[in-house]
């Protein structure tokens, strides 16, 4: 379970790019977390994974406050996520499977395995064919899938994407987001941050809207 | 699983090496060239000890005898001579080889010599002092001794040129500490920043690597291997110009320099100062990505 409380994040005085932020995400859950460019989605998620510190505020993760976890322990917190970064933030001199398997290798799994995974991971965004090309090759859209293969190769408890299907076609954007709700059925939780409304309406199980760095609605579906 | 961590770790600073080559070789000219400066002083410095050596290899003692001394009193100052730690060999010198020894030295003045009666030369002794023996304190004390014990007349000793020469060793020895010094301090500071700029240029690599969950050490250890690689090799490269050097200098220089020529020598390393350049080089490129890295994994 994720539990925010009072969460206030100031980059420059006198914004505030987040304001008293409290919510809850429930082990699970698929939710989506949404609202216009310069809402604080971005820098919601990232103090979730904790690239970034708030203000005031409290995180608990499973009971944990993160913020307490000193910096030499936090991989342990990162090796349970799987996250898209909007920037993607590839390796551009490796090739798409190292890039792909970097989880895998961090956690020392043997070669057959990681490669097996990674296979299953590109085939999933449709990238098998490119597994040995080097990013800069690829397009965008090509570009954001071997992030979102990334992601899910660890088969992580918590998934956080920020804006993955930014740069896709709709028809890909879909298939993104089924591959989504398959690690979601397997019993990840996953959260998204995007203003794609069609995606919001069309999977969207508990989604909050946040304006000006303000939760200013939430809705569950039943 | 340490070993399968290990084998990517080196792989992927392999990688990096080769990726980044470009910038590395940069960073091992760089290094090189640091530590070419350290090793020509180092040998410039190993001409100026070995002339030190020569020098005090020849420095000699003579104490001049009374003609009437008898064999036992001979004896006697010969045990005492001996008796010093300082001395290395002792021979004696007759009248008449003195004599012979100059004429031979000087033959213009052999006329005046035959002109005398008698032979004017006092027998001596002739003492070689030990490679060791640096301190002037313990010379002049054991030349004291000497010069009381009955039937030695006197003493040749150059006392200011064991001075001048002593002089000197210390002068090249607090130039050497001063500039070694300076030289070691600036060639780390160049290093640890061409690292730094190698590490910062990867910034966002560190970052992923961070985001994705890779401890610290599994940041840290390629940026180490890449380090140590890069300054083993420009160690190894200063020692090769060195080396080079060392051959090429003499042919050039050696003739023009003149006189200076002998203080000017490039003396080779010992095998111990180029072990010390190379773990030197190795430790400073460790040191300079470790100090680098750390600031980048604060994420």
């Amino acid at each position: 379970m994720i539990e925010l409380y009072h969460v206030w994040k100031q980059y420059q005085k006198p914004h505030w790019a987040l304001s008293d932020v409290s919510l809850e995400i429930n082990s699970g859950d698929f939710c989506f977390i949404t609202g216009p460019s310069g809402s604080g989605k971005t820098t919601l998620l990232k103090i979730i994974f904790r690239e970034i510190y708030p203000s005031e505020g409290q995180i608990l993760i499973d009971g944990v406050n993160i913020l307490k976890i000193p910096d030499h322990k936090i991989f342990r917190l990162r090796r349970s996520m799987g996250i898209v970064f909007q920037d993607f933030r590839l390796l551009f001199h490796q090739s798409v499977f190292d890039n792909v398997a970097l989880p895998l290798q961090i956690l020392g799994q043997p070669y057959k395995e990681i490669r097996r995974r990674v296979f299953n991971a590109l085939r999933q965004v449709n990238l098998h064919h490119k597994m040995w090309d080097f990013p800069q090759r690829l397009s965008y859209g090509e570009q954001q899938r071997v992030a979102i293969a990334r992601a899910i190769v660890n088969q992580p408890k918590i998934l956080l994407a920020d804006e993955p299907t930014g740069n896709l076609d709709p028809e890909l954007a879909f298939e993104i987001m089924a591959i989504f709700k398959d690690i979601n059925k397997q019993g990840a939780t996953v959260i998204i941050g995007s203003h794609d409304r069609e995606l919001i309406r069309h999977f969207g199980d508990k989604i909050f809207f946040l304006q000006k760095g303000k939760i200013i609605g939430k809705e569950v579906k039943p | 699983m340490i070993f399968r961590k290990l084998k990517y770790l080196v792989r992927a600073a392999a990688n990096n090496l080769w990726n980044f080559r470009g910038r590395n070789l940069i960073s091992v000219l760089i290094i090189s060239f640091s530590f070419l400066v350290i090793g020509i002083f180092l040998a410039l410095s190993n001409n100026l000890i070995y002339i030190g050596q020569q020098m005090s290899n020849n420095l000699a003692i003579s104490f001049f005898l009374d003609k009437n001394l008898k064999t036992e009193e001979l004896e006697n100052i010969r045990s005492q001579i001996l008796a010093s730690s300082l001395v290395q060999s002792l021979n004696f010198i007759s009248p008449e080889e003195a004599y012979e020894r100059f004429i031979t030295n000087f033959p213009e003045l052999k006329e005046i010599l035959e002109n005398l009666k008698s032979n004017p030369f006092p027998a001596a002794y002739e003492v070689k002092l030990k490679k060791n023996v640096t301190s002037l304190l313990a010379i002049t004390t054991f030349l004291e001794n000497i010069k009381r014990l009955k039937g030695v007349l006197d003493v040749q000793f150059n006392q200011e040129w064991v001075e001048k020469m002593q002089s000197l060793s210390r002068l090249v020895k607090a130039i050497g500490f001063f500039l070694g010094g300076i030289l070691i301090l600036a060639s780390f500071f160049i290093i640890s920043n061409v690292v730094r700029l190698n590490v910062f240029a990867r910034k966002n690599e560190i970052e992923i690597l961070r985001l994705v969950g890779a401890t610290n050490n599994f940041i840290r250890v390629p940026f180490l291997i890449e380090g140590s690689v890069l300054g083993l090799l420009g160690s190894l490269i200063s020692i090769f110009i060195l080396f080079l050097l060392i051959k090429i200098f003499p042919v050039y220089l050696g003739n023009s320099l003149g006189a200076a020529k002998e203080l000017f020598a490039l003396r080779p390393l010992t095998m111990e100062q180029s072990v010390w350049l190379i773990i030197g080089g190795a430790i400073t490129g460790i040191l300079g990505s470790v100090t680098s890295v750390s600031r980048f994994l604060r994420i």
